[in-house]
Order: C-alpha cells, then structure tokens, then sequence
C-alpha cells in the first residue's frame, strides 16, 4: 500500500496540455483522492495488523480455554465490529457442536447447539469451508415461500421440521468458519449481524487467518488440559498405586512376620535349648558349626538335660546332610538271638551286627548314640571295632560308610584320661567334643528360653499365654536347675497344664517338687494321648509313686459338667470297688482346678501288650493264654458289677513284673468316662484309630445297640488274643468306618492262616467262637472263656521260669521304656 | 452481441442475494419470469445462476440461450440489468459446491433438504451490464 501513496503523479492529465491551467488541475483532485483512499485503506491495514500481532501474542500467551474464547470474540469484534459472535466446540460423537462461548447476544444461552449439516453453523462443520450468507432475511422468506407453495400443491408431506440454530433470529449476513487442526474439526466461528454485511476477499483472508490461530490455541490448550488431567489422573493413580502398594507391603511384612516366626518355630524345636546369648551359649553354636564341617565322631559332653540331643540335631542340620537323623539310646541296646542267617557266620558276634545295622540305616546321615556311656559293655567293643574299621578305611581310602556319629554322654572322659585309665571307646569317640553347659551356667539365657518354651507348650495345648510374671521370672532366674533344660521345660509344662490366667505364675512349691493334684504332685510327664496326659506323681505324705491321669474334655461348666463330673464319680467309685489283682487299682480321683479330670492308679513298670507285639514280634499261643486267662479273671469282676470295659485293646492290656511274679497283666483304664458326651468321637481321632481302636470293637458296639454286656468285651478280648498271636488285626482296612463295618458284616480268617508261628487248634476254635458277630454265639461271660482257655491241651505251658527269662532279657529295656516315659497305669 | 465485463461494484450486490428476477423467452417468442435465489460472481465475463426448480426457465434456454437477469441493490438504490447467455450446467466443481452450501444452508434450516436445492450452477457469458436507479428499472 504504501507504494502506491509513494506513487509520482502522471506527468499529464490525459486529454489535457500539460500547461493548461483550471485552478487545481483534474488530475491533481483524482491523484489526492485516491491518495486518501489509499491513506485510509492504509490505516485499515495498519489496525488489521495492530490486531493480529495483538491477537498472535495473546493468544499463545495463554492456555487457559476461557481466555482463549474471550481473546477470540474480542479480536473478531475489533475486525470487524460484528458484535454477536460464537464459537463451537465438536461434541463427542462427532455430531453437534456446542456453543462454548458468546458474545453480544442477550438471549443466547451457552451450551446451544447445531447439528453437523443444518444451519449456516452445519453446514460449515460439514463442508469444513468458510460461508458468508448476506440477505438471509429474504432468503429465509424465499424458502419459506417455497415452503409454502408445495404444501399448497400437496406436497407437504415431503418436507421436514425446521431445526432451531444458535444464533439470531433476525440475522442478516453471517460468516462461519471451520476450526481445523491439520484438516481435523474442532469447531466452528461464527459471528451474526442484523444487517446486511459483505465481506471482501481481503476480510476472508483476514477471518482465515484469526481462524487458524483460534483453532490453534484451542487445541493446544485442550491438549494441554488433557495432559493436565491425565497428569492428575496418573498422580491420583500413583497416590492409589503407592497407598496399595503401602498395604500390600504391609501385608507381605506381616506375612513375612509370620513366615519368620514359623521358621524360627520350626529351627527351635531343635534348637530351642540353644537359643540365648550368653557366652556359653554362643561357644556351643559356634562348636556346632565347626562341627558341622567335620566328619570323624563327635562326642557331647554335659549334664542330663542340658540338650545335647538338641546339639546333634543341630549339627546334623548345619552339616546338610541328605539322610536321616537316627536316635539310638544306648541303654537300651540288647543284642537279638541268633537266627539262621546268623549262625552260618560265626565269626560276627550279635552286638556288631545290630550296630553295623543301624549305621547302615544311618547311611547319608548322622546315628545319634545317647548316653553313649550307658552302652553295655559288649556294644562297646562292637563300637570301639567298628570306629576303628571304619578309621582304617578312611587312612587307605577304602570306601567306609558315609555316616556321621555322635554321641552323647554325662561324663567327662578327660577324668579317665586324668585318673590313667582312659577308655579307648571314649579316646576314639572325643577326638571332636562339645562341651553342652547346664543351665546354672548360662544363666542369663533362662528369660529367652522361658519364652520359647511357654509359646510352643501354649500353642499345643491351645491356649493363650503371653509369658510369665515379673516375680515368677525372678524366681525361675534364681532357681538351681539341677535338672537344666528339661527340669525347666518341664516347670513351664505343668504350669501352663494348669494355669487359667495368661500370665503365668510359677510359685516356690512348683520348682521345689511339683504342682499338687489332689494329695499328689505331678513330678514328670510320662506321656500324651487323645484323652489327657499321663503323669508321674507323688503322693505328698506317703512318698508312693503314682501315675496321674488328666483327662481332657470339651464340656463348658454348667449343667452338663456338674452331670459329667456325677458320671465319673460314680464309674470311678465303682472302679475303685474292683479288687481283682488284674485290675489297675486306683488311688484316688477328682477335679482339678481347671476342670480337667484326675485319676491316680498305681505306677507299673513293664510293657502294654501293644508295645510287646511290636518290639518282640507276635507272641507263643501258650503265652497268650496265660496272659488273656489274667484279663479274664479281672473282666469278671467288673461285669459282675455291672460295668462293661468298652475299650480292650492291647494297649490297655499292661504286662508287669509284680514281686516274684513275671508276666503279670493289669487291665488299664477301666470303665472311666469312655461313655461321656461326645468323647465317642474323641475316641476315633486319628490317633486312636493307629492304636486300634476300630480294630478291637464288637459289632453290636459298632451298631450302636443299646444293652452293650461284657461278652463285647470278650469279642475286644479276643481280637486283642489275634494280634498278640499273628501281630496282626482281625481285619485290615484303610479307614475307620470300613474297619467297623468288617467288624459287622465279614467273617474272620482264623489266625492260624495269617500267623508266622503255630497256633493251639483248640485256641483257634475257642477265638473263632468270641469273634461270632452276634454275642450270643460268643462265650457266655468271662469266666466261661477263662475255663476254656484253661482246657486247651498245653504240652509247653508257658512257665513262669519262661517268663522270668523273658523278662531278665530284657530288664535294661523295661527299665529304658520306663524312664522314658511310657510306664503306664 | 459481444462480451461485456463484469463491474467490481456489482460483486457486493450480488454477494448480497437478493433474489432476482429472470427473463427467458421460448423459441416461438413467449417470455417467461422467474425469481433466481442466487446469482453467482464466477468471474468478469461470467455469472452462474441457481437452476432449482424452474423447468419452464430451463426449457426456455434450452431453446433460446439469452436470458436477462435483474438483480436489485437495495443500498444503491440500483437495479443491474445482466443479459447472458447460457454456457454450460455444472453439478460438481468448486462454482456448484460454493452455490450449494449458500443454499443447503438455508434449506437445511427450514426442513427443505433435499427439496430445496441447487440442482445445477448454469454458467452463463455475460453479454452486458447496465445499471439503472430505481425509478428507472420500474419504468422499464
């Protein structure tokens, strides 16, 4: 433009002399004229620019939508003095748009809308191209006519409704354009007058050009917004992704919490007398793992009761050793009889081949010898050959038995060496030796051992103990210990047995010599079963040796326990009535504190018959009848008094020395609580089921008839006689109920057919007999079976000079057995 | 009749749209009148004209190419007198799809789509232009 206001003027007015003079010439008035114009049309432009640089700036300088949208209307209005305008946004669905923003309408509603190819608006969005519509008054009134004229010719019913479309109503020009992005829709400009407007090529090219940069602004704002959202959203995921990932890393710690304690549960139960930090006790774990990475012998050394058994189970786990741990007690090792095998290698003695048969067992592993010192003298020198062989090997590299041995032992071999007359035994076995400390030594770990040890009682007996009190701590702290570790565990039993409070208190009497039940005081425990614990006691006054039985029971106190409690009196005062010598007898019964029912019967030393069977294999039948004639006479007396046993088994048939007397028999448990409520269950738990239970019960018990006499017993009596005869059951089954259901529905196969050893056919005849499923076909009663049995032709009679043989064999086991814990009573 | 060139001053006026009157006369000489919705700047020496629904109109240039076109300029207080002669039709190209938005717009408002439509864009030579005042034109 400005070229052309710096135009030089023509040098002569066509049709005119140069020299012709009129005042101001022609040509001057056109040239100044057009050089107006041109000054107008040059402001015009100057404000056009003026305008687009301001909207260029402000628009990009900004991504908030609502200045984007007032920026917008304010430059189209500065353009062009429209003063009604809109801009719409595309809907989602691609097919309405919007009004965003507005301006100079006073009845226009944000958020109208146009249909995607109705209306100026539509159609634009449609064709993605600039409109102008000047005239739309009379155009609209030229349609409408039209409009009119085909309903006057019929033809109504071909037109459609008219469509409502932003803006206003007495439009006369409007110009829309597309918003696009790279060919993409976004939305639509609109402004409006109500009077006729053109609209120049120019202002065409100037409307494009704020188009483009409203379309620009708008999207990178609506980016921006988008990226601000999703910028929230992932935050607001982050924040949730952390919280979860906050408790799922809580619940894993927790798990981990649990997972740790079980291990530490687990590693305890061996290494329970191990934990602590004492200087003692870190010597021992720190021998232990020196050990470990050894291989000759091993021999611990320390009190009874230190833990030494727990040491060697350590140090097979540290030595990772892939086969068995295999516990021996040395005491009571016996050599077998020689059988046939044996005798064709005279050279072997008994001794050597029980203990190369139990390192061969031991193979990958570790033999555990307890109380080494205890060994009888003829192992030892099967010992002392086999360590040496085993040495010799192992210096001219001939394969030897990949065996680990330790030992344990009470004393101290350094005292043989220094009294000059060392054991070559010992010389072999404490080559490696671990020194085990009492308790009194390492004193300062009896608080992490009290804890250990009430966790894991409590949690066995299914109680809630968080630990003992501050004074019982002291106390225990105090105590001598003489019996270490055991002593302790033992303490912490009996009080978590019977305490009611979650707290423990260990008061002086119990460290002193028990707690007391009834006129007793529980002094160890001899054993566990489904139905309560077994105890050695002691009578306060007397001194007489008991056993104390707390039976276990799930009735509440109430009603129903006050009638439990009645029953058991009863059965037990009617137990207590029996005087038959074959008849456990019984001391003394009650109720505990807790509840818990007692009863103390007489301490016996010896085996129970199951017990025999499996040690000793199945029994000569002479035996067996001396032994079912003993339980005859004692079922006689209590069915006489009307009470039936309900649970002959041979675990309840005790076979004892008594005075000169071997091979005498007790009947255990008689009568007592076996008919309270829901113990019928307790009854069949699984560990009653291995003791067998099912295996020994009458058919009209398992049918559930109501009179129950003692010729079911009997049947008991004589499945209990099969066992001890073949070391079998009468039949075999793989679970319970089938096992009760032979005992109703299938016939016996006589023992003789099953039995390794000969068997009296008359004792056949009469056993066959007492296994008839219907009782009537049994023997009449106890007595009837005792004179029956007592009938069989015996050319061998079981003899008492037999019995007392048997048993000085095998005095040094009964008296293992016994200290071990499975006296009985 | 040789070609006349088309007036910058006449493209507002028809920008504008007013409907306009045309004559077309048949081949045995009777004229017919019709209102154009649209007339349409192509270039200089051509203007198009909206042929929607006047089959008598067609005809008559079918047989008789001349036809004048009065357009009003209601600021001017003006009346152009156009005489053309028909050329061609177009029903696709950027002349037909410019017209048709200008009527797609209003017909699509006033539910007349498809009814009101621009069926082709005529293209027309133009032969002259006059411009006449008001007074003039309803003498005329």
């Amino acid at each position: 433009m400005s070229d052309s206001i710096q135009r030089d003027p023509p040098a002569t007015e066509p049709g005119r002399d140069a020299g012709e003079s009129t005042g101001t010439p022609a040509w001057i008035g056109a040239h100044a004229e057009e050089l107006a114009r041109k000054t107008v049309e040059l402001a015009r432009k100057t404000t056009e620019f003026e305008v687009l640089q301001r909207v260029s700036s402000d628009i990009n300088s900004t991504l908030d939508l609502e200045e984007i949208y007032d920026i917008a209307l304010r430059t189209m209005d500065d353009l062009f003095e429209f003063h009604h305008a809109n801009i719409l946004l595309v809907e989602p669905g691609g097919e309405t748009l919007a009004v965003v923003a507005s301006r100079g309408y006073e009845s226009q509603a944000m958020g109208g809308r146009a249909r995607i190819g109705t209306g100026v608006i539509g159609v634009v969005a449609q064709k993605r191209t600039m409109l102008h519509v000047s005239n739309l008054g009379q155009k609209r009134a030229y349609a409408a006519a039209q409009r009119r004229q085909m309903m006057k010719s019929g033809r109504g019913a071909e037109l459609g409704d008219a469509v409502p479309v932003p803006g206003l109503a007495n439009a006369e020009s409007q110009i829309a354009i597309p918003l696009l992005i790279r060919d993409e829709l976004i939305g639509v400009f609109s402004i409006e007058s109500p009077v006729r407007r053109t609209f120049s090529e120019h202002d065409r090219g100037l409307v494009s050009i704020v188009a483009n940069q409203i379309a620009s602004a708008i999207h990178n704002a609506r980016l921006y917004e988008e990226r601000t959202r999703a910028a929230e959203a992932l935050q607001a995921a982050n924040a949730s992704l952390e919280t979860r990932v906050a408790e799922r890393t809580a619940a894993l710690e927790r798990e981990l919490r649990v997972a740790e304690a079980l291990l530490s549960d687990a590693r305890s139960r061996v290494e329970g007398p191990l934990l602590g930090e004492s200087p003692a006790a870190r010597a021992v774990r720190d021998a232990i793992a020196r050990a470990a990475a050894e291989a000759g012998p091993l021999l611990l050394v320390g009190p009874p009761g230190a833990g030494k058994e727990a040491v060697a189970h350590a140090v097979h786990g540290a030595s990772r050793r892939g086969g068995g741990f295999i516990f021996v007690s040395c005491p009571e090792l016996h050599a077998q009889p020689r059988h046939a095998g044996a005798e064709t290698i005279p050279a072997v003695r008994p001794e050597r081949l029980v203990l190369a048969a139990k390192l061969e067992l031991a193979s990958g592993g570790t033999l555990f010898l307890d109380a080494v010192d205890q060994l009888p003298l003829e192992f030892r020198y099967a010992l002392q050959e086999l360590l040496e062989d085993y040495e010799t090997r192992s210096s001219d590299q001939s394969p030897a038995p990949n065996v680990r041995v330790i030992a344990s032992t009470t004393r101290d071999p350094r005292r043989d060496v220094e009294s000059g007359r060392p054991d070559p035994l010992f010389r072999l076995l404490s080559r490696n030796r671990i020194a085990v400390p009492a308790l009194a030594d390492r004193r300062q770990d009896i608080p992490v051992l009290v804890d250990h040890f009430v966790r894991r009682q409590a949690r066995h007996l299914g109680k809630v103990v968080d630990g003992v009190s501050a004074e019982s701590m002291r106390r225990l702290e105090a105590y001598a210990w003489p019996g270490n570790i055991r002593e302790l565990r033992t303490v912490l039993e009996r009080a978590i047995l019977v305490s009611r409070a979650t707290v423990l208190e260990i008061d002086e009497e119990l460290l002193d010599e028990g707690i007391a039940v009834g006129s007793y005081r529980l002094v160890a425990r001899l054993g566990s079963g489904g139905m309560g614990e077994v105890w050695l006691g002691k009578h306060r006054l007397l001194a007489r040796p008991a056993a104390v039985k707390l039976i276990r029971h799930d009735v509440e106190r109430g009603p129903a326990h006050e009638d439990l409690v009645r029953r058991f009196q009863r059965e037990a005062q009617v137990t207590s009535g029996l005087r038959s010598p074959h008849t456990v007898q019984l001391y003394d019964f009650g109720v505990n504190d807790t509840g818990s029912f007692y009863y103390v019967m007489e301490l016996l030393e010896g085996f129970d018959l199951q017990h025999i069977v499996t040690r000793f294999g199945p029994q000569p039948w002479e035996r067996v009848i001396m032994l079912l004639r003993q339980a005859c006479r004692s079922l006689a007396e209590a069915h006489a008094h009307g009470l039936v046993h309900r649970d002959i088994k041979p675990a309840n048939l005790f076979v004892t020395q008594l005075g000169s007397e071997y091979d005498y028999l007790k009947v255990l448990d008689f009568g007592i609580v076996k008919d309270q409520p829901g113990q019928e269950a307790t009854m069949l738990s699984a560990r009653d089921i291995l003791q067998g239970t099912p295996a020994f019960m009458a058919p009209e018990r398992v049918l559930g008839e109501s009179v129950v006499d003692g010729r079911s017993d009997l049947y008991s009596l004589t499945c209990t006689a099969y066992w001890a005869l073949t070391g079998q059951v009468v039949f075999h089954a793989s679970t319970p109920a089938q096992m009760l259901l032979h005992h109703v529905q299938t016939p016996p196969t006589p023992p003789s057919r099953v039995a390794e050893l000969p068997i009296s056919g008359d004792l056949e005849t009469i056993l066959m007999m007492c296994l008839e499923k219907d009782p009537a076909k049994r023997s009449a009663s106890a007595l009837e079976l005792d004179a029956q049995l007592a009938s069989v032709p015996c050319l061998e009679p079981w003899t008492q000079q037999k019995a007392q043989a048997w048993w000085e064999a095998h005095a040094p086991e009964v008296a293992a057995h016994n200290h071990r814990g499975s006296a009985r009573s | 009749m040789g070609t006349a060139r088309l007036p910058a001053e006449i493209r507002p006026v028809l920008d504008n749209g007013v409907p306009a009157v045309m004559v077309t006369c048949s081949a045995d000489g009777v004229p017919n009148t019709t209102v154009l919705s649209q007339v349409y700047y192509v270039d200089e020496t051509h203007a198009a004209l909206s042929f929607q629904f006047f089959s008598k109109t067609i005809r008559n240039v079918r047989e008789n190419p001349r036809a004048y076109v009065c357009v009003a300029d209601l600021a001017g207080h003006a009346n152009w007198v156009l005489q053309l002669e028909f050329q061609r039709s177009e029903t696709e190209g950027p002349i037909f799809d410019a017209m048709d938005m200008q009527i797609e717009a209003i017909a699509s408002a006033t539910g007349m789509s498809g009814i009101f439509k621009l069926r082709a864009a005529d293209i027309y030579h133009v032969l002259s232009v006059e411009k006449l005042p008001h007074s003039q034109w309803l003498a005329s």
